[in-house]
């Protein structure tokens, strides 16, 4: 597996009393969309400029591309496009100039980066509001600007720090949308609070807690570790028809079924026992019954239910952290 | 590989650097700040010049001239432009959005040192230049003259080293400092008593205000004029003068009256300002300037964003 991303024992103390980053230990495999999960104050936004060379680390060493990153190393920059949490941008500038400026400094030369400008605003909506001043820019246009200004030098690795904070739900699908489809060909570390987000988009993650990784692998494998065997039936119908089809389904060789709060019946399935074939066969009793079926929620999806189990099992390490 | 394919490599290679410091000059230029000095120097220049029309020759109104940005105030302007282009929360925009770029650190410095020098030069030469233009060439009832074309020239170049040696101080001081207003205020403490921090390590020849009067003197020197001439030429009812005048200058600009005559003898009478040489003021300020600029790029290389 090539690496995009690969840290050792990176560590970040500011000042000698806040640490920053904890002896991180991080691969991000190439052409992956990566989700660099955690709490406000995780050390999320340090890692990735960390990666950038803006700061130096306390101890460690961080590597992108095999190349060593550090406040000189050009050549590693190159290679990233970076969105940082609601970007600071030139206000005094119309969004060619400032895409123009971005240009100069990857140094691209003018016959790229005149029609790669053009591309890229076309790209994330901007082409209408060309000749105004950014200043006027919503927070919405800002982010589209700072996604446009990440791609500019066409780099193979993104960084993108909050990519949807403070954007309305038409901003953000747009994001989600495009980040999926960059991850197509490039190496996408998303940086995020938001559950639904990485959720939607990403196919591995890393969580931090305090400055540490505590999990770092596919999404599926953290779906998978954290896996809750049972799943909950929203119904619709007599209490007395739900209690009957509780009692149905419990007789059910390696089953354990229960009314929960609401018309829900919540069905938790033995060790051993197929999910699938459970769960079909609780479905064919619904049918059988005088209910019907409004949903049906697993505890598998829930990756805030993996999130939160994380972070608790963290905490309840102690010492042994 | 031929001239053309090394000017397009050596274009490329220096895109990044010309584009912050055109990207510089023009927020710069656009700041309220450069446009009120412009337009201040420019109404100080001719308010200058015009009360001492009838009463100086041309090298002590030259000097005169020379003043404010030598001594005071020009100098706050300056310091203030030097800081703020890697203090405060300057830092962390251009570290969003210039220094998360393929571009080094020191490139970065480098570029807005640059635009900052050009900004300071260029105000003080399109004010002081059109003004030494008219003084020298009107007809003005006082003694003729003999300012040369390299004295002028030298003049201008002394102020000219001594502004970018500010520019390069409060760069430095920026970089240690990081808060903006705390470095002005430092700087303000560190340059206003340099005179006297100066002749403390006898160095007077280097202070501000010693270059201001020996300004007079080296506009009269010629190219190929050895110092013994030079020294001959200077003239100690100039010198008076311009002590006067800058007496007055101050006077006016506190509202305390003018101060009487002092019979006490100063630094020009004991004629060690005959001492001024071009070749060690240039080194006595261009060392300092790029030691500055060293320091605050390794400063600025080892700081967290």
């Amino acid at each position: 597996m090539e690496l995009a991303i690969r840290t050792e024992h990176l560590t970040k103390i500011y000042g000698q009393r806040l640490i920053a980053v904890n002896d991180m230990n991080l691969e991000v495999p190439q052409g992956s969309v990566f989700g660099l999960l955690g709490p406000n104050g995780a050390g999320k936004t340090t890692t990735l400029r960390l990666l950038l060379g803006l700061q130096r680390p306390t101890a460690g060493r961080a590597e992108v591309f095999g190349k060593s990153c550090g406040p000189n190393a050009v050549g590693v920059r190159s290679q990233i496009g970076y969105l940082p949490t609601n970007p600071k941008l030139p206000g005094n500038l119309r969004p060619i100039e400032y895409l123009d400026l971005l240009g100069k400094l990857s140094r691209l030369p003018r016959q790229v980066r005149k029609p790669r400008v053009s591309a890229l605003l076309r790209a994330v909506g901007l082409l209408a509001a060309t000749d105004q001043h950014i200043q006027t820019f919503s927070t919405g246009m800002c982010t589209r600007l700072g996604i446009a200004a990440s791609l500019v030098g066409d780099p193979p690795l993104l960084l993108w720090d909050e990519p949807t904070a403070g954007l309305d739900p038409s901003a953000r699908r747009f994001t989600l949308d495009l980040i999926r489809e960059l991850g197509k060909t490039k190496t996408v570390v998303v940086a995020t609070h938001i559950l639904s987000d990485i959720d939607q988009i990403c196919d591995h993650i890393g969580v931090m807690h305090e400055g540490r990784m505590i999990f770092a692998g596919s999404m599926q494998d953290m779906k998978r570790r954290l896996r809750r065997d049972d799943f909950t039936l929203e119904l619709e119908g007599d209490n007395e028809d739900i209690q009957h089809l509780a009692q149905e389904a419990a007789k059910l060789d390696g089953l354990d079924a229960r009314i929960g709060a609401g018309d829900t019946l919540v069905v938790g399935i033995a060790d051993g026992r197929s999910r699938c074939g459970a769960l079909a066969e609780v479905l064919k009793l619904v049918d059988a019954g005088n209910v019907s079926l409004q949903a049906i929620h697993s505890g598998q999806n829930a990756t805030e239910n993996a999130y939160l189990q994380l972070l608790q099992e963290d905490e309840a390490h102690g010492f042994g952290r | 590989m031929d001239s053309a394919d090394k000017i397009s490599k050596l274009g490329t290679r220096m895109m990044p650097y010309l584009a912050i410091l055109r990207q510089d000059l023009g927020t710069l230029w656009a700041s309220r700040l450069v446009r009120l000095w412009l337009a201040a120097t420019a109404l100080l220049t001719f308010l200058m010049a015009a009360a001492n029309w009838t009463q100086f020759q041309d090298a002590p109104l030259i000097a005169s001239l020379l003043f404010p940005y030598l001594v005071f105030p020009w100098f706050l302007v300056v310091v203030v432009l030097g800081v703020s282009p890697v203090s405060g929360s300057r830092a962390e925009a251009l570290a969003d959005g210039i220094l998360s770029r393929p571009v080094g650190r020191c490139e970065y410095l480098i570029a807005t040192w640059s635009a900052r020098v050009v900004a300071v030069l260029s105000v003080y030469l399109v004010v002081v230049v059109p003004a030494i233009v008219v003084v020298t060439l009107a007809k003005r009832p006082v003694r003729e003259d003999s300012v040369t074309v390299y004295g002028i020239v030298s003049a201008l170049f002394v102020v000219g080293l001594v502004l970018t040696f500010l520019v390069s101080l409060g760069f430095l001081v920026g970089a240690l400092l990081r808060k903006p207003l705390l470095a002005v205020v430092v700087l303000i403490f560190v340059w206003y008593p340099i005179s006297f921090i100066l002749s403390i390590f006898s160095l007077e020849q280097f202070s501000p205000v010693s270059l201001s009067r020996a300004v007079s003197t080296q506009l009269r020197q010629g190219w190929r004029q050895s110092e013994d001439e030079a020294k001959a030429a200077s003239n100690m009812q100039d010198m008076q003068q311009f002590s006067e005048q800058m007496s007055n200058f101050f006077s006016r600009l506190s509202g305390a009256p003018a101060r009487p005559k002092t019979s006490k003898g100063d630094f020009f009478e004991t004629k060690e300002f005959e001492d001024f040489s071009l070749f060690r003021v240039t080194l006595g300020y261009g060392l300092p300037t790029l030691t500055a600029i060293i320091l605050a790029t390794l400063c600025f290389y080892w700081r967290d964003l």
